[in-house]
């Protein structure tokens, strides 16, 4: 039994203070319990537009990171969810796998079902997406002091970029894992990972729970990071002096919503998410406190001049990246990232500056290079189901999980690959 | 942070002897983050405690048991899932205006008639001493609060007339019995920054503008208060009854009170004994808050600077600057308070600063009035409000109120509810002519 059947009974109470007779009791609501990971400058406007529009609903707010999502939507009765509101296509993937998500069956004229190569709609019909985030640079144009403005990912890697790029650990923040696949995508397993730890040489990295991408960039203390739109567009909508840089290879990561199968008011929940991909619920989104990009396209004609439309975007490539086919090695390459790159940063970060330093002498220091570049781990091993395994259960926000003996693995080959630069690089130095 | 000009104006400088002027604790941001931004000149070990403090300030807290271990425990009995979900960008909230609609940033305080422990309220029996309207899954909520409003007009001189809304509240759904003969404090977020610097006025301090001799019949008192932390009464500052002695009591209070969070100050649950579900429920840890999360949410809250006034030049705000001096308001809306000693955070010591309040409890009169007395405070006085900022409030949330329950929608209508000792300022407002009155509420508005 869940609290909104008990909250059907009325008993009107007097407060005499203030109250003033005769009293009117208030007319039940039905509960819909929505469990999400929104911040409540979402959440508070979503409820406050939905229960105006909806007065016989009152939602019930029950929040969780997506790691802690999953579990609570797969211990007995779904803990009495109504509707799951997230964005983690992992976790909505995996319910609907696992049979405990129902029909979604909602009326969808108007919304596509993809976005250049990312579906926004389960195949199945389990799941839709709600809403997009892009990803890209924050750029603070008045601390780049003649730096470039990058245009595209390999602009990070150049060695003016040293100590100068705010980099979310991808292990850590829940937004961050999607950029390392977004460029492995469109640049090969190899190379791909040579132009992360480059990137990785050049970053100051941030973690959970501390400063943001944005305040070091606003701040001007780095002139650039990497981050996901909403958070940038936001802070310029409320009047902070930075931009937001589409890369030309860009990604979204997709919010979705879905009914639990065992959810005691199915009516509710799917009234919920009619009303979050209806017109009213997406102008929500252009919000200077929110700035998600909206799955209905004609939505976009009604927000402020210059939001960014995917749609417009897609149409000329900026989104071949899939986030499908990239999901089930998220958490792999976040934990390889974090192995590799972010453990023994410094020592990372400081050989990065002594082969740029080299190159631009002319010396001949491409071992080293080829040493800082690599990966101790092939693509092919990376698909291996076994290995992939391992790292499931790591979903966004998941920190602080206990290092493996393939971590510990990838780690001491990373030392060894950068004692090989070292040794290079100390060589051509002598 | 005080120009020149206004300090020179100001006889009562004596009264800053030896303290600093405290500049860097504010910030020229006229935009919607200046209510959001630390104080200058913090260290990176700072830094990184003010930001750690953020992020808890707008954690949503989670439903134990959880994987999210430091972040659970929410309830079992709670208003909203967050700090920030009343104190909107970190300032004020507001009332609900529509039939129906849940009180968002908005909450109401209980009580029975008599004293509680340690001289405060005494919490109704079942329902304890805030109506949560939440609960979480397998715990009823208490019930459901609606606000509903009657209007008066008062027309003012030259003939504008300003229409005044007084809240009632009804109760409805309620799981644990009737609320009978219950006394109800409404009360709207409050505006978070600058609390370093109020926390660090001095008792002393307070005495003294408390037995200064004021114009108008205008008094003012000092709200003696339960120090949970230091187990003796101490002077209220903090609060609209200044029913909080400190800013670290003052975030613990509100962790358990709206979220249910417990903390090293209050490690009960907030379950009377009739709320037999909400006693069984899971908990977050002993305690749910933990000392050192409590210590950067209270660095985070005493390191928010305070918003830089605006158009201070501009000849309609000088003119009501005087204006608001000339008619009274600054008896209780004081333009210059010092703090004292300040052992935890040094900077904040021996400061001269601009909150337009002095931080003691007033009549307002009968129209203000919740009847329930907290402490010292009886049911017609509240603390004078902090002033500063106040011009940016309609800017940075898009739907504001003003006053203690948020009656007020504009600070016009928030002025002309002023009676009790401030009758005499509020009656020379009323007189004003438009244009005076329009160059005092510009003043107000570069605050």
């Amino acid at each position: 039994m869940t609290v909104n059947v008990n909250r059907r009974r009325l008993l009107a109470g007097l407060a005499a203070a203030l109250m003033a007779p005769p009293l009117l009791a208030a007319e039940a609501r039905t509960t819909v319990r929505v469990l999400t990971s929104y911040p409540d400058a979402v959440v508070s406007r979503f409820e406050s537009a939905f229960e105006a529009a909806h007065p016989g609903y009152r939602l019930q707010f029950v929040w969780r990171m997506p790691h802690d999502a999953q579990p609570y939507l797969e211990a007995p009765g779904q803990n009495g969810v109504d509707v799951y509101w997230s964005a983690s296509p992992r976790v909505f993937s995996a319910l609907a796998r696992s049979g405990r998500l129902q029909k979604l069956a909602l009326d969808t004229a108007g919304l596509p079902d993809r976005l250049g190569n990312a579906p926004l709609a389960d195949p199945d019909g389990y799941y839709r997406c709600t809403e997009m985030a892009g990803y890209g640079f924050a750029v603070n144009p008045g601390a780049l002091a003649g730096l470039p403005v990058p245009a595209d990912w390999p602009d990070l890697a150049d060695p003016r970029y040293a100590g100068r790029i705010a980099l979310p650990i991808p292990a850590r923040v829940g937004f961050a894992p999607p950029m390392l696949e977004i460029v492995l995508q469109a640049w090969g397993w190899q190379a791909g990972w040579a132009m992360w730890s480059e990137i990785a040489g050049n970053a100051v990295l941030l973690d959970r729970n501390s400063t943001f991408v944005t305040d070091e960039v606003a701040s001007g203390r780095l002139p650039v990071g990497l981050s996901i739109d909403f958070f940038v567009a936001s802070a310029i909508a409320n009047g902070v002096p930075v931009a937001f840089v589409y890369p030309r290879h860009g990604g979204i990561n997709p919010a979705q919503v879905a009914i639990p199968a065992a959810a005691p008011n199915p009516e509710g929940g799917r009234a919920f998410a009619q009303f979050v991909l209806s017109e009213a619920g997406q102008r929500i989104l252009g919000h200077p406190d929110i700035r998600k990009l909206p799955v209905r396209p004609a939505v976009y004609a009604e927000l402020p001049s210059g939001y960014y439309n995917p749609f417009t975007a897609a149409s000329l490539g900026a989104f071949d990246y899939d986030g499908d086919s990239a999901r089930s090695r998220l958490a792999l390459s976040a934990a390889l990232f974090e192995q590799v790159f972010v453990a023994d940063h410094a020592e990372h970060s400081a050989l990065w500056r002594r082969l740029h330093a080299a190159e631009a002498a002319g010396k001949q220091v491409a071992g080293a290079r080829r040493a800082l570049a690599a990966v101790p781990l092939t693509e092919a091993a990376a698909a291996e189901p076994a290995l992939r395994a391992l790292f499931q259960g790591r979903l966004e926000g998941s920190a602080a999980e206990p290092v493996g003996k393939v971590e510990r693995t990838w780690r001491a080959a990373a030392a060894a690959l950068r004692g090989e630069a070292d040794s290079i690089l100390t060589g051509v130095a002598a | 942070m005080i120009p020149s000009r206004l300090l020179g104006g100001l006889a009562a400088l004596s009264i800053v002897a030896g303290a600093a002027l405290a500049e860097d604790f504010t910030v020229a941001d006229g935009g919607r983050d200046a209510y959001s931004q630390p104080f200058a000149g913090l260290s990176d070990p700072e830094r990184d405690r003010f930001f750690r403090g953020r992020s808890l300030f707008r954690q949503s807290w989670v439903v134990s048991p959880a994987k999210d271990t430091l972040v659970d425990g929410l309830g079992p009995l709670y208003n909203r899932l967050a700090c920030i979900s009343c104190h909107a960008r970190n300032g004020r909230g507001n009332a609900p205006d529509r039939p129906g609609e849940r009180m968002q940033t908005m909450l109401l305080r209980l009580s029975v008639p008599g004293i509680g422990r340690h001289g405060g309220p005494l919490p109704h029996p079942a329902y304890g001493d805030q109506f949560n309207e939440e609960g979480i899954p397998g715990v009823p909520g208490e019930g459901r609060a609606e606000t509903s409003w009657s209007e008066t007009e008062v027309t003012l001189a030259g003939g504008e007339v300003v229409r005044l809304r007084r809240p009632t509240f009804s109760f409805s759904e309620l799981a644990y019995g009737p609320l009978d003969d219950v006394l109800v404090s409404p009360r709207i977020g409050q505006p978070v920054f600058g609390m370093g610097l109020l926390d660090a006025v001095s008792g002393e301090e307070l005495e003294r503008m408390a037995a200064e001799a004021k114009a108008d019949g205008v008094g003012g008192r000092v709200n003696r208060v339960w120090d949970a932390g230091a187990g003796r009464a101490a002077a209220g500052r903090l609060g609209y009854k200044a029913n909080m002695p400190n800013l670290r009591q003052q975030i613990a209070g509100a962790m358990l009170g709206d979220l249910g969070i417990t903390s090293p100050l209050f490690g009960a649950q907030n379950c009377t004994p009739a709320q037999t579900a909400c006693r069984q429920a899971p908990d977050g840890g002993h305690p749910e808050l933990t000392g050192a999360q409590l210590d950067d949410m209270e660095f985070y809250l005493a390191h928010l600077a305070v918003p830089e006034r605006r158009r201070v030049d501009d000849p309609q705000v000088r003119q009501g600057e005087r204006l608001f001096a000339g008619i009274g308001c600054t008896a209780c809306h004081r333009p210059l308070v010092v703090t004292g000693e300040h052992p935890k955070y040094p900077r904040l010591a021996q400061q001269a600063f601009a909150p337009y309040s002095d931080l003691l409890l007033h009549d307002l009169g009968e129209g203000l009035a919740d009847h329930r007395p907290d402490f010292l405070a009886n049911g017609r006085e509240w603390r004078t409000a902090p002033l500063w900022g106040i011009g940016l409030a309609e800017l940075i949330g898009e739907r504001v109120g003003y006053l203690h329950d948020g009656r007020a929608r504009t600070l016009l209508e928030a002025v002309v509810w002023h009676g009790g000792e401030a009758a005499p300022a509020q009656a020379r407002f009323v007189a004003l002519g438009p244009e005076q009155r329009a160059a005092l509420l510009a003043f107000l508005g570069s605050l």
